[in-house]
């Protein structure tokens, strides 16, 4: 293995975020190939959490863009501030200012807000981190839009023309899988798909961000959450849901899982009407056993 | 073992083809960043390799079987230098790339060999095959002419929504600050005309899974009437057909004369009018399709009678994957039409709970 994926790899373990050679290779070759990284998974699994880490590691600003559908460019790019721009526009009226005057003085800088796809590319301090969070839930139209963007990592407003990346960011883009990305935005990225965890590496997760749960209780949480995701599930719980749960546990002093426990408490696990429903009864004590045994 | 950069590029474009002979798409592009990144990493670790691959060709889950198979093959081709022909040469067309219906002989359904038509067809023959009212065969043209016109609002209605994203429009819709304030500004700072956006209507992808069994036959026609009529409203539908197995339609599905297509169709499907194995067919559509073709903007419209003789797990299951991804999830069934109908058959009980709409399609009332 390259002593810098290695490195990345422990340095990412430093920042409380275990990942496994798979993770670190694609981040390392998304710094070195300076290209978008499209991270998919199940929700919970720990997508996001990577461009906290990366900005954190990289000591810079992280900028959040999260989608939603309907996102459009005022909200993800730029938008002009009316009401400054019109107070503006009344105060020169009245100093008698000439129509040019009055349009370089509206249109410039000052009255533009920038939101976070122009604020990532005109940051001056460095290079930020570039979320762009649960692309999928945007549209078509949007996806098109973000193709150019980070393409070209320039933008153009017709009134003040074409602004260029002081420094290109690290993007990185997330999917929970509600519906593909379009081909040409996946070209445009690399791609890691991440998995539920393993069993060791779970617990070795927990054990760095419960710690105080303690070797017991961690072992058979992560041994529930692997015996819970081979059953059938609507929404296969994450380890989002992992560490809510141990932190549930600890909270109610529990040092290990028996039924009662986890009846009253399986709500932080399971998000889904009918998982939980299905869940009750004899299947239930199946998952226990299988977690509590060896 | 790190190779000479001409091996490592021929290496690549020899994977890459075996990796699209199974079905996986990669681009040039995708192969240009396979070498960009295989220069960044340490050659002679196989893992890493086969992680940075992974990365840089954009294999997805459903590709990662493919993947690992091709990368072992490569991996011993490299293995023994002296090997001139890697196995990687003679990508195999089978395996778990996707069905390809449409490449059936188009014919005769005994010729189907994985499916075997069960004996005795018998699921016609149930208690509640006996509610049936009538057939749709016995409509006259002008009624089918009337009931097509009807359908094609029906279809419009189901496969139509509002916009959540917002353009402008004259006259009516909420105020529109941003271009009334660039319109304002363009005239010295007076509101002369207030803008106003709404959201329009939009056509989500509409997914059709259409029961063509025994039991169903007298309601086939009607049905598969009214997904054509579906078909020319929203124009990014995709048609099913299932009985004992999945056909996807859509390549045989062309605007114009219904009953032309009709015939075109009975051709494509084997075990036409034969038994059901719904819970199974729709299984298969998850594991082929569900992916794909389904997101949070689909509707997904079912449409059969529910009276299936296979295993109801399978259906329930499939049912509850669909549901998790699709907007809606509607189902038709003729027999509901009748008011002593009750979701009792086996399967239908199943899927139930995850439908959204149950909808007579017997009659349009």
């Amino acid at each position: 293995m390259r002593d810098e994926i290695a490195a990345l790899q422990e340095a990412m373990e430093g920042q409380g975020y275990i990942a496994d050679p798979a993770i670190a290779t694609a981040l390392f070759l998304s710094r070195e190939m300076r290209r978008p990284l499209l991270i998919e998974g199940d929700a919970g699994v720990g997508k996001t959490e990577i461009a906290k880490v990366l900005a954190r590691l990289l000591e810079t600003e992280l900028i959040r863009l999260q989608c939603y559908e309907g996102l459009d460019v005022s909200t993800a790019l730029y938008e002009w501030n009316y009401q400054r721009q019109m107070l503006r526009l009344r105060l020169a009226e009245d100093e008698g200012k000439s129509g040019d005057e009055i349009e370089d003085l509206i249109f410039g800088r000052r009255y533009l807000l920038e939101r976070p796809l122009l604020r990532a590319i005109t940051r001056i301090e460095g290079p930020p981190v570039l979320l762009i969070d649960e692309i999928d839930r945007a549209d078509d139209a949007f996806e098109a839009f973000l193709l150019e963007v980070l393409s070209d990592f320039q933008v153009t407003i017709p009134e003040l023309g074409t602004i260029r990346a002081e420094h290109v960011p690290h993007v990185i883009l997330t999917s929970n899988r509600t519906r593909e990305i379009g081909d040409a935005l996946r070209r445009r990225c690399l791609y890691l798909y991440i998995e539920h965890p393993t069993l060791e590496k779970e617990v070795r997760i927990l054990r760095a961000r419960v710690p105080e749960a303690g070797e017991r209780l961690s072992d058979e949480i992560a041994r529930f959450m692997a015996a819970l995701r081979r059953r059938r599930l609507s929404k296969a719980p994450g380890v989002a849901e992992t560490i809510d749960w141990a932190q549930a546990l600890l909270r109610l002093h529990r040092a290990h899982l028996d039924r009662e426990t986890v009846e009253a408490t399986l709500g932080c696990v399971l998000k889904d009407h009918y998982d939980l429903r299905e869940l009750s009864g004899g299947e239930l004590e199946a998952v226990l056993t299988e977690a509590t045994a060896g | 073992m790190s190779a000479p950069p001409q091996d490592l590029v021929l290496h690549l474009a020899r994977f890459a083809s075996a990796l699209r002979g199974r079905g996986v798409a990669v681009s040039l592009s995708d192969e240009a960043d396979g070498l960009a990144a295989l220069t960044l990493i340490d050659l002679g670790d196989r893992d890493e390799v086969r992680r940075a691959l992974r990365t840089a060709l954009k294999i997805r889950p459903r590709d990662t079987a493919a993947f690992e198979e091709l990368f072992a093959a490569l991996w011993s081709a490299r293995e023994e230098a002296g090997s001139p022909n890697p196995p990687l040469q003679a990508p195999r067309l089978q395996g778990p790339a996707r069905p390809r219906p449409a490449g059936r002989p188009p014919g005769r359904r005994e010729s189907e060999p994985g499916v075997i038509p069960e004996g005795g067809e018998e699921p016609g023959y149930s208690p509640e095959a006996v509610l049936r009212r009538k057939s749709f065969e016995e409509y006259s043209p002008a009624d089918l002419a009337a009931m097509e016109r009807l359908l094609a609002r029906l279809a419009l209605r189901l496969a139509t929504r509002p916009s959540r994203r917002r353009v402008p429009v004259r006259g009516r819709g909420e105020a529109d600050l941003r271009r009334s304030f660039r319109r304002a500004v363009a005239h010295g700072g007076e509101f002369l005309t207030l803008s106003r956006r709404a959201r329009p209507i939009e056509r989500p992808r509409l997914v059709v899974l259409c029961d063509t069994s025994g039991s169903m036959d007298p309601h086939t026609r009607f049905l598969l009437t009214f997904v054509l009529a579906l078909r020319q409203v929203a124009r990014r539908s995709e048609i099913f057909a299932f009985n004992t197995a999945l056909v996807r339609l859509t390549p045989w599905i062309r605007a114009g004369r219904i009953d032309l297509t009709l015939e075109r169709l009975a051709l494509q499907v084997p075990d036409w009018s034969g038994g059901t194995k719904i819970g199974e067919c729709l299984a298969e559509f998850v594991e082929h399709y569900l992916d794909e073709l389904v997101d949070g903007a689909t509707v997904v419209i079912i449409l059969s009678d529910g009276l299936d003789r296979g295993d109801v797990q399978p259906l329930a299951g499939a049912m509850r994957a669909i549901r998790a991804r699709a907007r809606r999830v509607l189902w038709l069934n003729p027999l509901a039409g009748d008011a002593r109908y009750e979701p009792t058959a086996r399967a239908m009980a199943a899927a139930f709970p995850y439908v959204d709409r149950l909808l007579p399609a017997q009659n349009l009332e």
